[in-house]
């Protein structure tokens, strides 16, 4: 009885070892994955002078390993075409992929991490898991306003920034005369039962919007705010997508969306209108960091760079998935449908980043009250 | 046996866990956690009440689920109906979608000016669904697939002779199905009921979004917002987990006792495989009737809305003859579309793990049912565990396990490669199988199979020859539930999957956070059937083969 199940158990190991070898060389793509992290292994053990000669071209044909968020699409082929370099993406939502980076903290898989959530990656800097001081030749043409967010060690670089949260209601149900005009009017008894909004406690975007009120108003004026609208019944859903569904759904009339969400709903002809408060909408910055104990900084830094290039940012508010954004490189037009004097408010990254675990944490609680 | 669940299933969710008290052990540093986390339960009231909902749903979702899929699953083998069929196909199809998805088609069913309001009437409807009771029983509607297939795979075989002398005596039929058919049918009630109660336990989606309007936290929304803040708290992920893993404990622990008062290994030679009989004519209306119309309500509702949406032009211009199109099919086919390959790969990955899971899972079965291997429960238990913890929290666990630097000069790295996918969807495979397996194995007598070890058959042998075919439908069934659930499973492949390797799920996910709802319904739609229509043309090759034998 013994021997059987320790030799079955053998065999079914080995079984296993071969299968998911087999299953890793199996596929086109995986192959080339697989590979050219066995040529990374004897990089890795150059990439101390790599780094002492940054400026040496690396060989054509490297490739990095980019986490994001948005432009998944889009991204790999530019970047490729202008360059030669190739781009091994992992998409997912913001929360997902800082998951993924902390999980992979003892050993990073990725070089480059692009993603609009400023204050979690303020956050890994203040763990020392970036790469510090180093500026990009493109950081000259960054505008004032997002020159401003670049942290002292330079850590991460600005691509853009976008509302985290706008106004939206739909017009089959309010006249324009009784749509809220401001964030404040959203309190109003008017509006009893017909919010919605995004759970900051599980929606990724939903912190950079809640957090600006919270810095704005103080921490209490900020529970204020917010635990007014929900004694109010507003409803809190999981993400933004569940926001925009309940939205063309008629569950709830007026929303605070995420702006590419909220222009991707007009732009379907759903009967959405925008509403930019005059006061700002919480914004939203999308920055680039690299890997501190990344294998190929040179192509980080090179795709990092390729990101500030007013081009390339054009190029991803004519192509992209996010398009609805604010560049943040000088002499770049933003999409013709934008309001033109969008006005956005962002939380300081500091703040935002201390702040963070104590603000959802209410938030979290409040499924309760 | 044990190996490879422990290596599948315990090393990962033991990561994270151990994590709590060693935050620093897979990063190269030894330092203590607060042990006074794993109290904090009591103090935190989100947490408290998270705990207190959760049990609430499960067993509330337990009860009454088991009881819709004994009842559905009894009426399927005693009558002949017709549409008997589809119930096997809709079950099917309820079992393999994504929570969620399930979720959006009751919502858009039964909103203030949803389906059931504007089509039908039925304003009571939005008040009866969003509270929850309502909730309880939309996952009841959703999770009887699970007590079905259990029930269902166990009454393959029947011993006639047990229910005839009852009859003889004078028992009339509902009392001979009270006092022998449903008791004979325990084990597999109860392992339906177990598997019931964990995806209820461990399900995100569905009360998560069901739930917007009054607030009604699970400890999965607990564990997501444990693991969505920043800095990321995956201690306290594991502290909530660790109580999703002691409520099954308990769980299981109620079912030994339960079945160690009897033995259930009552099939013998005079066994006969269970043929639907004709029901009389008017019964055999009523039972097509009752089965169409719910059939209507648990398929209708939830699948029809993702029909629905897949179908519109403008969202919120609702169901009307000039808002209909079908470009986001025709966009499921067009170039560039992810839908394809993503199909591709997550068949190749379910399959794969549906085969070895069922090798794996008829193995740790045969080790639970027949030896006297003393920690043989410990093992039940936990080949249970990947199916309540989320799998977010095994996805986490996996990339600690499997990102360990030192595992890629073995070059066995995993992660980052699709052999990571192939294994997690093999340690959510086995719940399933061993489930529905050890259900029905319950009446398998050893001693058919010491017979045939006394004639010198091998263990092989015996398995291949004496007890496969005697559980041959509990077999398909478990591999079929197995790669079905596979294909959709999000949690786990979206925190899992290597670069450019983007699976179904993942596809889907991403047009449905671009809110590209047509288009993500659509491609659901289409996934789903061609899944649903795989499954049952390798259930039909399967059984026919048995049919003939």
């Amino acid at each position: 009885m013994k021997l059987w199940k320790t030799k079955s158990a053998a065999m079914l190991g080995l079984l296993l070892l071969t299968f998911t070898t087999a299953c890793g060389s199996g596929a086109s793509q995986p192959t080339a994955q697989a590979s050219t992290d066995a040529a990374a292994a004897p990089a890795a053990t150059t990439s101390t002078e790599t780094k002492a000669t940054a400026d040496a071209k690396p060989a054509a044909g490297e490739e990095i390993t980019v986490y994001l968020n948005d432009f998944d699409a889009v991204i790999g082929d530019m970047f490729e075409k202008k360059t030669g370099y190739k781009l091994n993406v992992v998409v997912g939502n913001g929360a997902e992929i800082m998951s993924r980076v902390e999980a992979e903290k003892g050993n990073p898989q990725w070089d480059v991490l692009w993603i609009d959530s400023m204050p979690s990656v303020y956050g890994l800097d203040q763990k020392g898991q970036l790469l510090q001081d180093w500026t990009p030749e493109n950081a000259g043409n960054l505008k004032e306003s997002f020159e401003a967010q670049v942290p002292d060690d330079k850590s991460y670089y600005p691509t853009g920034a976008h509302a985290a949260g706008v106004l939206v209601y739909n017009t089959n149900e309010l006249s324009e005369a009784d749509a809220p005009k401001s964030w404040e009017d959203l309190t109003k008894d008017t509006y009893k039962d017909l919010i919605g909004t995004a759970d900051p406690a599980i929606a990724a975007p939903a912190y950079p919007f809640v957090s600006w009120f919270f810095e704005n108003k103080g921490m209490e004026g900020g529970q204020d705010y917010f635990g007014t609208m929900m004694k109010n019944g507003m409803r809190v859903y999981p993400k933004n997508p569940q926001v925009a569904q309940a939205l063309t759904a008629g569950e709830v009339d007026v929303a605070m969306l995420q702006e590419t969400n909220a222009y991707s709903l007009v732009n379907a002809g759903e009967p959405i209108e925008i509403i930019w408060p005059e006061e700002g909408a919480p914004g939203s910055v999308r920055v680039a960091a690299i890997q501190k104990d990344t294998k190929h900084a040179a192509v980080a830094k090179e795709f990092v760079n390729f990101l500030l290039d007013p081009e390339v940012q054009q190029q991803l508010i004519n192509e992209g998935d996010e398009s609805y954004f604010e560049p943040s490189a000088e002499g770049v037009e933003t999409k013709e449908d934008r309001e033109q004097d969008a006005k956005l408010n962002i939380a300081d990254a500091a703040w935002a980043s201390e702040h963070e675990a104590e603000i959802k944490q209410w938030f979290a609680d409040q499924a309760i009250q | 046996m044990t190996i490879v669940l422990a290596v599948l299933v315990l090393f990962p969710l033991a990561a994270v866990i151990v994590q709590v008290l060693l935050p620093g052990i897979f990063f190269g540093s030894l330092n203590f956690g607060e042990i006074g986390l794993l109290l904090e339960l009591f103090e935190r009231p989100l947490w408290r009440k998270s705990l207190e909902n959760s049990l609430l749903l499960g067993l509330g979702t337990a009860v009454l689920g088991t009881l819709l899929g004994t009842v559905l699953a009894m009426a399927r083998m005693q009558w002949k109906f017709p549409g008997a069929r589809w119930l096997d196909a809709a079950v099917w199809v309820l079992f393999i979608m994504p929570s969620f998805i399930l979720a959006q088609g009751w919502i858009m069913f039964s909103t203030g000016n949803g389906l059931a309001a504007s089509v039908f009437g039925w304003h009571w409807v939005t008040a009866a669904v969003f509270q929850p009771a309502g909730l309880i029983v939309i996952m009841t509607l959703s999770k009887f697939p699970l007590a079905y297939l259990s029930v269902k795979a166990a009454m393959e075989w029947k011993v006639e002779m047990l229910s005839d002398a009852a009859r003889l005596c004078g028992a009339s039929p509902f009392k001979v199905w009270r006092t022998v058919q449903a008791p004979l049918l325990l084990p597999a009630i109860l392992s339906g009921m177990a598997l019931v109660f964990m995806d209820t336990i461990g399900d995100f989606g569905l009360p998560s979004a069901v739930a917007a309007v009054y607030r009604f936290p699970t400890l999965p929304y607990s564990i997501y917002s444990a693991i969505y803040t920043s800095p990321i708290r995956f201690d306290m992920a594991g502290v909530l987990s660790l109580y999703l893993v002691a409520l099954i404990a308990v769980a299981m622990l109620l079912q030994f006792w339960v079945l160690r008062r009897s033995r259930y290994d009552i099939l013998s030679g005079r066994a006969v495989p269970s043929v639907p009989k004709p029901a009389g004519r008017r019964m055999t209306w009523a039972l097509a009737i009752g089965n169409a119309l719910f059939l209507l309500v648990v398929i209708g509702i939830p699948i029809g809305s993702s029909i629905v949406t897949s179908l519109l032009k403008i969202q919120t211009n609702g169901l009307t003859a000039s808002n209909l199109t079908l470009e986001n099919y025709a966009s499921l086919l067009s170039e560039g579309s992810s839908l394809l390959p993503g199909l591709g790969r997550s068949l190749l990955i379910a399959g794969s793990a549906a085969v070895i899971g069922l090798i794996v899972g008829l193995g740790a079965s045969f080790v639970l049912s027949y030896s006297r291997f003393r920690f043989k429960r410990g093992i039940e238990t936990a080949s249970l565990i990947s199916f309540a913890v989320p799998g977010v929290v095994l996805g986490i666990g996996y990339i600690f396990v499997w990102n360990q630097p030192w595992l890629e000069n073995l070059g066995i790295r995993l992660y980052g490669k699709p052999g990571i996918l192939v294994l997690a969807a093999i340690a959510g495979a086995i719940p399933v199988i061993t489930r529905v397996m050890t259900g029905a194995m319950a009446k398998v007598p050893e001693s058919l199979l010491d017979a045939a070890q006394m004639q010198g058959g091998s263990l092989i042998s015996r398995i291949r020859h004496i007890l496969a075919p005697l559980v041959r439908g509990a077999l398909i069934s478990a591999g079929l539930a197995a790669f079905g659930a596979c294909v959709f499973d999000l949690a786990v492949n979206s925190i899992l999957f290597p670069p450019n390797f983007e699976t179904l799920p993942v596809a889907i996910d991403d047009a449905f956070e671009d809110l590209r709802f047509g288009y993500a319904s659509a491609a659901t739609v289409a996934g789903g059937g061609i899944v649903v229509g795989i499954m049952m043309i390798l259930e039909r090759l399967l059984r026919r083969k048995e049919a003939s034998a």
